[in-house]
């Protein structure tokens, strides 16, 4: 093989070629020749063969492409000599892939030579179909690659050989591997003692415990026993040893296979297993060869992953930490770059973060090493460790760091360091210093992401702008100012230089010449948002400066014209509203609050990390984790409406939309109206009801509303009981001390999620309660969502659940901690035993800095939810309402004190509360008659009928009657549906007689078979 | 698995190239140039690591060692242990001194075959098959053998490699 003389020629003309050009020539030349040497293969000898393959190999390496021979190649696998066959078999693994179709061609060959006696042929045949064998192969080739590795008289070399063969027929097609048959022999496989048989098939062992770890338990032991005895030196030969290491590879790749089994439970094998990665963390120390040093951390790293993985006690954790601390401050590079890279993935182990930030410091320290590498890590590492405790610390270091960073890592940097800013920001004005301190330093490597994502802050926060404005004047009046920044600085200065118009070198003027001073500085794209900041300057200045207006209009006047279209447009508009005067003022005015969504910075720092997916067993557990976690980040739901809770790990913003988008839809409701509405109601007489008059102006429920509602308990008491529904009464006194102020009305929303089965039940400035549920039957299933706005941990979480009688309901474990801008969801189940207005009452508790703050909540589980509306037709109303043949089962009740309103709406009502309405049967168009199923498990379902007479002349009054096959049923919807027709408040008073038809109205011809006829004379 | 193995000089030249997943050609030299730019800007007395992802995409490590005028690098995935790669460089480098005894650039130049035989004896389809420098040594010595038996064997003497070299 050494010793072809015409390769070394070749080679050396190669090697004497002046330039690319001549070395091409010289190929091509080549090439040429061994293509027609190919043509008249007979006068080929074997060697000539070789020669020609391997200079063929040697050019294809020099980065030619060799688009023949392959058939050549491929032929000579079937040769009966060894050195024909050998070039046969190395050209073809080198010069085909696994798709070629000329492989196919040779499978009977191989098979042959891979069952043959020959054991140099078996090598080189096993050498090609584990470099490139494909699905063909693994399926007609799998078995007697499993006898070669299992034989007996084998030779280790072919045994090792095989062993791979067979992994990667594996990877090509897993189904050769019959897992019943072959774990027992994987499993005997591990006994070998030959340390290179015993290699591969550990490698051959991880490959299939990573897809099946299930199959392989019997393997457990057997690795254990393997790490044992190379730990203890047991029986290691001389040539397996590396400087003084019994195999290094074999304990690595031992390792790693056990990483793949979730648990150890065998006490016995555990100990065992913790006493020899006990003895490896120990006994390692740094010396002075390099080669030792690294072979025996090899392992050391290993041991340190598998006792992560073991989830081993806290204190070899922490043992763990202390010697991955000592590792980042040693002098070899390759093991401090090592030590914060496995710092890094140790993060996931959420008990040692703690122990981790002991060694920030050094952390710090890495980011300024001489090697890129490990400075790569440090950034990773102090992004994996950053929360809110120590953001402010490290985003300053990495600011700090940007100036002095290579280029290549701007980019990343500046990206990590917004990201974390936005994530821990402990407050707003440090996020927009960070973001602005970004842009200033490295503009180059923002992406408009960024400076997007702070103008949506700024514009969410009111409090923020004056602060955002003056810091981005700040930035302007230096001398060289990247274009990011003329874009942010426009549009914040465009958007809020007004409020800043007292403060010296503020004025409108000022601020105008400042930003139009950078105008010819900057590229078409900039210069649409520096016309708009001019238009709005012009806005707000108040009184109007006509030097100012004519300075602007001037330029407007310039760009009307200029080539670029939304230049152009802008410009044209701007001067044609200019001239409009106070029209101006709507279409100029402040952008309004964004709607809150997600980072996209965020999203893509996640879509990247998903991105980077590696099989590996460490990333594997890292996804065990996120799957069982309790904890979700983001809870969007596709249609954004309905989503739940809002507020996932970013809501910054002090206004989630999702109040104002609630309070739009409640409205169309007409139902969770301001309280204050009620106070519209014809004055009556205040009841004697003390205790919602006490109880009524709790913190908890809001100070804006508190007088109003004390007026609304008190109207809502004329019927005499308190009112279940409106329980402010369930509100304990102590609980005065809540200094936490919510934010909304608690009974609002409660009102609103009794309508509706998801929306937003509580919330403070610290977290937020969601709610969603699902119905069925009697049978409810809810899922509370605890949010954590903040950038702390809330502690002491607490929820207990005071059930009424009626309701069986359970609750899943509520987590005592909320971790920072976390989500929790807790399902919560509930069986409906019998009809009961009762209400459940979550008690909730947190504790956050000093405040403990409680609240007691009503859960939307009520009477209505286990309604199902049923359409009922004439044929099967009347013998049913005939049938309920008077009190107990039908009630018959005048109520008087009904919120006057329009009898569609109150149809609409109903309806909203699964009380169907049937139209048609009652033929008078006063009148309301509707039908319903009540679920519950004591009783299979039950039919409801509701008839409401209504008096056009009095809207304050009507009869209602109510049917059931259930006396108690009767009289709780009975008085279910009063206290809705009683204390829903409207928001406008509508017109009721254009709604309501006229009582004058000619009364239709009723035909005398007409049901509804029927039902009129029923029921009068 | 090991995804890759090169070697080469500190002008860039290859010297050798196998890519244990099937590429074009263009895309191996495309590698092997990406790697490269960033070993020759490399100081001495640094980790023997470089980001691999942004060069070979997502799950990707890289390891070095140089040796006098040479680069030894493996690519490989999370699978594998970084420093044991390493050690494994090694025991490649150590196996081919055995081989031509003081191995310099131009041995694995002129003897590109052997250097090809050697590493298919410690790496098989992206696995380690043998870490024993012993070991490889006794499989490549066997198929000299039966090459030998073959061909009439001719001898570069180790002094032609002053043949001009660059």
């Amino acid at each position: 093989m050494h010793g072809m003389r015409g390769l070394s020629v070749f080679i050396s003309e190669i090697r004497n070629c002046q330039n690319k050009e001549q070395e091409r020539l010289r190929v091509d030349k080549e090439l040429g020749n061994v293509r027609n040497r190919f043509k008249n293969e007979k006068v080929l000898t074997p060697y000539d063969k070789k020669k020609y393959v391997w200079k063929m190999l040697y050019i294809y390496m020099l980065g030619y492409d060799v688009d023949f021979g392959h058939m050549e190649a491929v032929s000579l696998i079937s040769a009966p000599k060894y050195p024909e066959k050998q070039v046969g078999y190395i050209a073809t693994s080198c010069l085909l892939n696994e798709n070629h179709d000329f492989l196919r061609l040779a499978i009977n060959t191989v098979r042959n030579d891979i069952i043959g006696r020959n054991e140099t042929f078996q090598c080189l045949a096993l050498t090609m179909v584990g470099n490139i064998g494909g699905r063909d192969f693994a399926e007609s080739l799998a078995p007697d690659v499993q006898k070669l590795l299992l034989s007996s008289s084998c030779r280790p070399l072919v045994r090792k050989k095989a062993a791979l063969c067979l992994l990667r027929l594996y990877r090509k097609n897993p189904d050769i591997v019959n897992v019943d048959g072959w774990a027992d022999r994987m499993s005997q496989l591990l006994d070998e003692r030959d340390l290179g048989v015993l290699t591969s098939s550990m490698s051959l062992l991880v490959a299939l415990v990573s897809n099946n770890h299930e199959a392989y338990w019997s393997c457990l032991p057997k690795c254990v026993k393997t790490l044992e005895r190379l730990a203890r030196n047991q029986d290691i030969p001389q040539e397996y040893t590396y400087y003084g290491i019994p195999s290094p590879w074999l304990q690595v790749k031992t390792m790693r296979a056990l990483q793949y089994f979730p648990t150890i439970e065998d006490p016995h094998t555990r100990r065992t297993l913790f006493e020899v990665l006990q003895r490896i963390l120990m006994g390692t120390d740094v010396v002075k060869n390099v080669n030792k040093n690294n072979a025996s951390h090899a392992v050391l790293f290993e041991a340190l992953a598998l006792v992560m993985h073991l989830d081993a006690e806290k204190e070899m954790m922490s043992q763990c930490v202390a010697l991955l601390g000592k590792f980042i401050a040693v002098r070899e590079p390759n093991i401090r770059y090592l030590g914060l890279e496995n710092m890094t993935r140790m993060l996931m182990v959420t008990d040692v973060q703690e122990i981790i930030k002991r060694h920030q410091a050094q952390i710090i320290t890495s980011l300024k090493d001489p090697d890129v590498s490990i400075r790569r890590r440090a950034l990773d590492l102090l992004y994996g460790m950053c929360d809110v405790t120590n953001a402010k610390d490290i985003v300053e270091e990495l600011l700090q760091y940007l100036s002095s960073a290579d280029f290549t890592m701007r980019e990343e940097l500046s990206l990590k360091a917004a990201i974390l800013a936005e994530k821990f920001a402990p407050d707003l004005s440090w996020y927009v210093d960070v973001i602005l301190q970004l842009i200033d330093k490295a503009g180059d490597f923002i992406s408009d992401d960024i400076w997007f994502r702070v103008v949506q802050f700024v514009t969410n926060n009111d409090d923020l702008q004056p602060y955002a404005a003056a810091k981005v004047k700040e930035y302007l009046d230096k001398s060289a100012v990247h274009e990011t920044m003329v874009k942010v600085s426009a549009y914040i200065l465009g958007e809020y230089s007004h409020l800043l118009a007292r403060r010296p070198g503020c004025s409108p003027k000022e601020i105008f010449n400042l930003l139009h001073e950078k105008l010819p500085t900057v590229s078409t794209t900039t210069i649409p948002i520096l016309l708009s900041a001019y238009a709005k300057i012009l806005m707000h200045t108040q009184p109007p400066d006509q030097e100012l207006q004519s300075q602007i209009w001037a330029i407007f006047n310039k760009y009307e014209s200029c080539i670029d279209a939304e230049i152009q447009q802008r410009a044209v508009e701007y001067l044609a509203l200019c001239q409009k005067g106070a029209a101006l003022m709507d279409i100029l005015a402040e952008m309004p609050k964004f709607p809150e969504r997600k980072s996209s910075l965020i999203k893509r720092a996640e879509y990247s990390e998903a991105d980077t997916a590696e099989q590996s067993a460490i990333k594997l557990r890292a996804q065990q984790q996120t799957s069982n976690a309790l904890v979700v980040t983001d809870q969007h739901s596709a249609n954004g409406a309905t989503s739940p809770v809002p507020v996932g790990q970013l809501s910054l913003v002090k206004v989630p939309s999702m109040i104002t988008t609630e309070n739009d839809t409640s409205s169309d409701h007409t139902l969770s109206q301001q309280n204050g509405a009620l106070s519209n109601v014809d004055p009556q007489p205040p009841s004697a009801d003390l205790l919602s008059d006490i109880l009524g102006p709790l913190a908890i429920e809001g100070p804006p509303d508190a007088t109003v509602q004390s007026e609304n308990n008190a109207a809502s008491g004329l019927e005499g009981g308190s009112d279940a529904i409106d329980g402010s009464a369930i509100v304990p006194v102590e609980e005065q001390t809540n200094t936490v102020q919510p934010i909304g009305n608690i009974a609002e929303r409660f009102h609103a999620l009794c309508l509706k089965d998801s929306g937003v039940l509580y919330e403070d400035p610290y977290i937020q309660v969601g709610i969603k549920a699902e119905w069925r039957g009697h049978h409810g299933r809810l899922v509370l969502f605890l949010g954590n706005k903040n950038t702390a941990p809330l502690v002491s979480v607490q929820a207990i659940i005071l059930p009424p009688a009626h309701l069986k309901m359970e609750l899943s474990l509520v987590p005592d901690t909320i971790p920072p801008r976390a989500q929790v969801q807790c399902p919560l189940e509930v069986v409906n035993l019998r009809p009961s207005r009762d209400v459940a009452v979550l008690d909730f508790s947190y504790k956050f800095g000093t405040n403990m703050v409680n609240v007691k909540l009503r859960l939307p589980a009520v009477l209505n939810k286990f309604l199902q509306p049923i359409q009922v037709s004439a044929e099967e109303f009347f013998p049913q309402w005939r049938s309920f043949s008077g009190p107990p089962l039908k009630l018959q009740e005048v109520i008087r004190g009904i919120r006057p309103m329009p009898l569609p709406e109150m149809a609409n009502l109903l309806n909203s509360f699964r009380i169907m309405i049937c139209p048609g049967l009652d033929p008078n168009p006063n009148n309301l008659v509707a039908s319903t199923t009540f679920y519950s498990d004591s009783k299979p379902a039950m039919l409801c009928l509701v008839r409401i007479e209504t008096d056009p002349a009095d809207r304050t009054q009507l009869r209602m009657t109510l049917a059931s096959g259930d006396p108690t049923l009767t009289f709780e919807l009975k008085e279910f549906i009063k206290e809705q027709l009683i204390s829903i408040p409207t928001a406008p008073r509508a017109p009721a007689p254009a709604a309501a038809p006229p009582a004058a109205q000619p009364t239709p011809q009723i035909p005398p078979n007409d049901p509804a006829a029927i039902l009129a004379g029923l029921l009068s | 698995m090991i995804k890759a193995v090169m070697v080469m000089n500190t002008q860039g030249k290859t010297r050798l190239a196998k890519f244990y997943e099937y590429l074009s050609v263009e895309k191996q030299q495309e590698l092997i140039r990406g790697v490269f730019a960033v070993l020759c800007s490399r100081a001495e007395n640094v980790s023997n690591f470089i980001d691999a992802e942004s060069i070979f995409g997502p799950d990707s490590c890289l390891v070095y060692k140089h040796f006098a005028t040479l680069y030894f690098v493996f690519v490989f995935d999370s699978s594998e242990n970084e420093l044991a790669v390493l050690d494994l460089i090694q025991v490649f480098v150590e196996t081919l001194d055995r081989c031509f005894k003081n191995v310099c650039e131009l041995d694995i130049v002129f003897n590109y075959s052997k250097v090809h035989t050697i590493l298919d004896e410690m790496i098989f389809g992206g696995q380690v098959v043998e870490t024993s420098s012993s070991e490889i040594m006794k499989a490549v010595e066997e198929i000299s053998k039966l090459e030998a038996a073959s061909n009439a064997i001719t001898l570069i003497p180790k002094s032609a490699s002053g043949w001009r070299s660059r």
